[in-house]
């Protein structure tokens, strides 16, 4: 049986056995091992200039066992998913699978940066998980508060026409948030594996 | 065939075809050798290396009418077995590839080189003669192998195989050398991605068990004497002494690791888990790999290449095998504990050819590579690396065990027991710290550190061989230690003929390798005693019947021939005279160059034979204004190259005349002097690359002509001339299509300096 083992405990700034873990646990991680550092991936990423890293450097930072540097790293959040950097990869690294995989652990185990796109994925699982589908008022307004009550008010506020004219176009609506056709189903399905994965990791712990 | 009290039949033959009759007009040539020098045998056809042309010379040496042939065609380089008659001196005046093929056709500045080409020609066979074979047998067909490791145990296996009788002498008491300790090697198969069982014990097994092979252990070469084909070799074994008869000596002592008490900067002796590659190797052998320090097992392991290696304060060269070694045993550690993490610190990664793959292996597997120099080991064994990839330092704690990947040091002299392992240094003349340029790299090479002095340069150890030559006990070395080799073009030649050696004593192999090299070594130990029982000369010059003459009633015993020999092939009576050992020779005439009183010659190649050719080309007065320029070609590139330049049909200047030398070693300074004083305006030497990146066939060559260039400059003072008008040029095979501007660049020179005033005195 699967198992999901905890993440080795990042006390340490440099930590042996992180790169290993992530070999072994991350998704795609299998792959990272053939990685040469040759910089393909960082210098194809559209968006490397909004990163701290980059993924060259951050698998870099994963050998040296940097395990808290590479879990709060916004490189790994502010991925578009585009993939450029996976059709270009000599050793065809899934580096956007591996960057998802990290944001997955990084939430779990609390290093999720206070950071916008990270909490701009919150607020899209919530809309998905509750609904079956995204809300277009609902994924905003918990991505706008998640900033605080002020900052909340101030930036709907400030989207407040763009909002009235979507409502003039039928392109928003006013009641309830539609659900998906069998959103009870999907929510049932989410908490089993949310069970699952619990139980995986109380398992992994042991050992 | 034509002995020296044989009258001299001269016979010219002149062949029209490959555009020669369009580019000069045969009959001048004729005129030349029938009537300037009263050739009695003159003959020409269109096609002279046809059937045809072939039979009518040989029709003339069966007829006895001729014993000497002067061809006037193509290249000596080409044709030459169709130009070869029984117990007849072929001689060739090259109309080909440096007239017809690089000339105007039906000039006057066409028609003089033709001619003096003729000239030169005809004064070569005037003044040599059909060498006569060295008689020196009996010779001996077996073979001693040093050293019973992997190239050892190859090389004697190999030459039984041939048919060789071998002795195999191993100074321990067990075979196998270092390859004995190995738990694994590294693969030799597709897909070349795990290590490969070692099968040292299967060639072990064949060695003893083949009765061509007289294996002795516990055994060590006391001393040799004699040369190629009669070696006079002294061993001893448990403490009694034989001497065996050898026809050539396979050197196969292989390598030691470096010393890594030598590497404190680099954690060795801070704890006991700080370990050699060789030692860890020791521990997988064991099938246990646990930390010395408490038995813990080892599971966080670092390899840290380069341990003394490319560092200018320990070994300055890279091992090439160290790469390999640290992905095999990282891949063996990995494989024996999937919960092992195992770092691999590097500044360069080495794995040429199929070691890529491996090196991939070894990253699927999970091996974790890091760039960077190590800074530090700690007590606590953490190691601290300069990641070159994150731009930061990065200290791995927690760490087992910390593997250093030391470095191959070449047993190219016998360690002194007890005694501080010392740097070789080569005892050689070329000087081992003359920058080495890169191909590809505009930029001037940096200058040279200053040379040792004198007293510093010595080889530390026990001679390998103890050889009883003028030229002292050792195998001459390179800069690095290594075996002093041709590397590009006859590696396994030592400088001292009928001496092999292979394996990693002449360059850091791996066992593959080594392998590999003992059979190339091998083969040449037999083309050796094949071409010295038939009294040919060895590589370079394979074949050669040609060896050097001392004429001792007017040697001055001044020891140049002795000293200067780049194969230590001259010894010297109790008198003091010089003997030649001929089985010893190359025949590169570096003797021949050195000797002040010009008194040693080959039958077929002398001074008297090259001052003559100098003399007989015309120079035309001062009036005309038509220079000469001679050049001395080296036969191995430098000659190549002109021809080459005309295969080419590149335009050479007119003015230049060139005589091939078999090396510059050979050219006397005689040479130069009669050249200016016959009224020539230039000499140009075109030698091949000297220096410790030589590319001199006969090693010193190059090197002992500049030397000696270096003193003609009081020469050319003392003749009023300018120093301009004598030029040392290293040009090597792949120069050919500069040729034409550096002879054109040349006589610009000359222009500028104008012509000699020594015109018309010569």
């Amino acid at each position: 049986m699967r198992t999901i083992a905890a993440a080795p405990a990042g006390s340490r700034t440099y930590d042996l056995n992180f790169a290993r873990w992530v070999y072994q646990n991350v998704d795609g991680g299998d792959r990272l091992s053939l990685c040469m550092q040759c910089g393909m991936c960082s210098g194809s990423c559209p968006i490397g200039t909004a990163m701290d890293h980059g993924p060259r450097k951050l698998f870099m930072m994963i050998r040296a066992g940097m395990k808290e540097a590479v879990l709060t790293s916004d490189t790994i959040w502010n991925c578009t998913q585009c993939y450029n950097c996976v059709v270009r990869c000599p050793r065809q690294i899934p580096v956007t699978n591996i960057l998802q995989g990290l944001a997955t652990v990084a939430v779990r185990e609390g290093y999720a940066p206070e950071q916008p796109t990270a909490k701009f994925a919150k607020a899209f699982w919530f809309s998905v998980k509750h609904f079956g589908r995204t809300d277009e008022r609902l994924v905003t307004a918990f991505f706008y508060f998640s900033f605080g009550l002020v900052e909340g008010i101030k930036r709907g506020l400030a989207n407040l026409p763009i909002a009235l004219r979507m409502i003039k176009a039928g392109r928003m609506h006013l009641g309830a948030p539609h659900r998906a056709k069998g959103a009870a189903d999907l929510r049932a399905i989410i908490a089993k594996a949310e069970e699952i994965e619990k139980r995986e990791r109380a398992q992994g712990a042991q050992q | 065939m034509m002995q020296a009290t044989q009258e001299r039949k001269t016979g010219v033959y002149l062949c029209g075809g490959c555009g020669i009759a369009e580019a000069v007009k045969l009959d001048t040539l004729e005129a030349v050798a029938s009537k300037e020098y009263k050739v009695p045998t003159c003959r020409r056809h269109e096609f002279l290396c046809s059937d045809d042309g072939v039979k009518m010379i040989k029709a003339d040496v069966a007829a006895g009418s001729v014993n000497q042939v002067v061809i006037g065609a193509c290249s000596p380089r080409v044709n030459a077995e169709r130009f070869q008659f029984d117990d007849t001196q072929v001689i060739r005046a090259n109309l080909r590839e440096q007239v017809a093929w690089c000339q105007p056709p039906g000039t006057d500045d066409t028609a003089m080189l033709a001619a003096d080409q003729m000239r030169m020609a005809i004064t070569e066979a005037r003044k040599s003669s059909l060498p006569a074979r060295h008689e020196g047998g009996p010779y001996s067909e077996r073979i001693l192998v040093v050293g019973g490791g992997v190239s050892g145990l190859t090389a004697a296996r190999e030459a039984a195989l041939s048919g060789h009788d071998v002795v195999l002498v191993e100074q321990s008491d067990q075979l196998g050398g270092h390859a004995r300790r190995w738990s694994k090697r590294m693969p030799q198969r597709p897909p070349y991605a795990a290590p490969q069982d070692n099968d040292i014990d299967g060639l072990i097994a064949a060695v003893e068990a083949d009765p061509r092979i007289e294996l002795r252990r516990n055994c060590r070469v006391v001393k040799t004497a004699g040369g190629p084909g009669k070696f006079a070799i002294t061993l001893s074994q448990d403490g009694a002494e034989h001497e065996v008869a050898i026809g050539a000596v396979v050197v196969a002592t292989g390598w030691r690791p470096y010393d890594p008490n030598k590497l404190g900067h680099l954690g060795y002796g801070v704890s006991p888990d700080v370990v050699t590659s060789l030692a860890l190797e020791d521990m997988l052998a064991k099938g246990s790999l646990k930390r010395n320090s408490d038995s813990r097992p080892a599971q966080n392991v670092a390899f840290v290449q380069c341990a003394g290696s490319r560092d200018p304060n320990h070994l300055p060269y890279c091992s090439s095998i160290c790469c390999g070694v640290s992905i095999k045993q990282a891949l063996q550690i990995r494989e024996a504990d999937p919960d092992s993490s195992v770092y691999v610190l590097y500044e360069e990664l080495r794995t040429p050819g199929v070691a890529e793959e491996f090196y991939r292996a070894a990253q699927r597997a999970g091996v974790i590579f890091v760039k960077g120099s190590v800074k530090g080991v700690g007590a606590d064994l953490t190691v601290t690396i300069d990641d070159a990839l994150l731009g930061e330092e990065v200290p791995l704690a927690g760490l087992d065990l910390v593997v250093l990947a030391t470095g191959m040091v070449p047993n190219s002299a016998g360690m002194i027991d007890g005694a501080q392992e010392q740097p070789a240094v080569p005892a050689a003349d070329i000087d081992p710290m003359s920058p080495i340029a890169v191909a590809g790299y505009a930029a001037a090479p940096p200058p040279a550190p200053p040379r040792p002095p004198a007293t510093q340069i010595s080889v530390a150890g026990v001679p390998l061989l103890n050889l009883q030559y003028r030229q002292g006990p050792h195998l001459p070395i390179l800069a690095d230690g290594f075996a002093d080799s041709h590397f590009i073009c006859f590696p396994y030649e030592t400088r001292r003929s009928g001496i092999y050696t292979c394996g990693p004593v002449r360059r850091p192999m791996d066992m593959a390798e080594s392998a590999e090299d003992a059979t190339g070594a091998v083969l040449k130990a037999i083309q050796a005693i094949r071409s010295v029982s038939e009294g040919r000369g060895l590589h370079p010059r394979s074949g050669d019947l040609s060896f050097p003459k001392i004429g001792l009633n007017t040697c001055t015993k001044c020891r140049r021939c002795s000293v200067e020999c780049p194969f230590g092939a001259i010894d010297e009576s109790p008198e003091g005279f010089p003997v030649v050992n001929a089985s010893r020779c190359r025949r590169c005439g570096t003797c021949m160059g050195a000797c002040p009183v010009r008194t040693i010659s080959f039958d077929n190649y002398s001074v008297d034979m090259l001052t003559s050719m100098i003399k007989a080309v015309e120079v035309p007065d001062e009036d005309e204004e038509k220079p000469r320029v001679l050049v001395l070609a080296c036969q191995n590139d430098a000659y190549p190259a002109l021809d080459m330049a005309g295969i080419g049909r590149a335009r050479m200047n007119a003015y230049v005349r060139t005589i091939p030398v078999r090396c510059m070693g050979s050219v006397s300074m005689l040479c130069i002097s009669e050249a200016m004083s016959s009224g020539y305006d230039g000499v140009l030497l075109m030698g091949c690359k000297s220096g410790d990146d030589y590319q001199c066939h006969f090693v010193k060559g190059s090197a002992m002509a500049q030397e000696r260039l270096a003193k003609v400059g009081e020469t050319l003072k003392s003749m009023a001339l300018e120093k301009e008008r004598v030029q040392n040029i290293e040009v090597s095979i792949a120069d050919a299509h500069k040729l034409p501007k550096i002879l054109d660049d040349y006589l610009a020179v000359i222009d500028r300096i104008g012509l000699s005033p020594l015109k018309g005195f010569g």
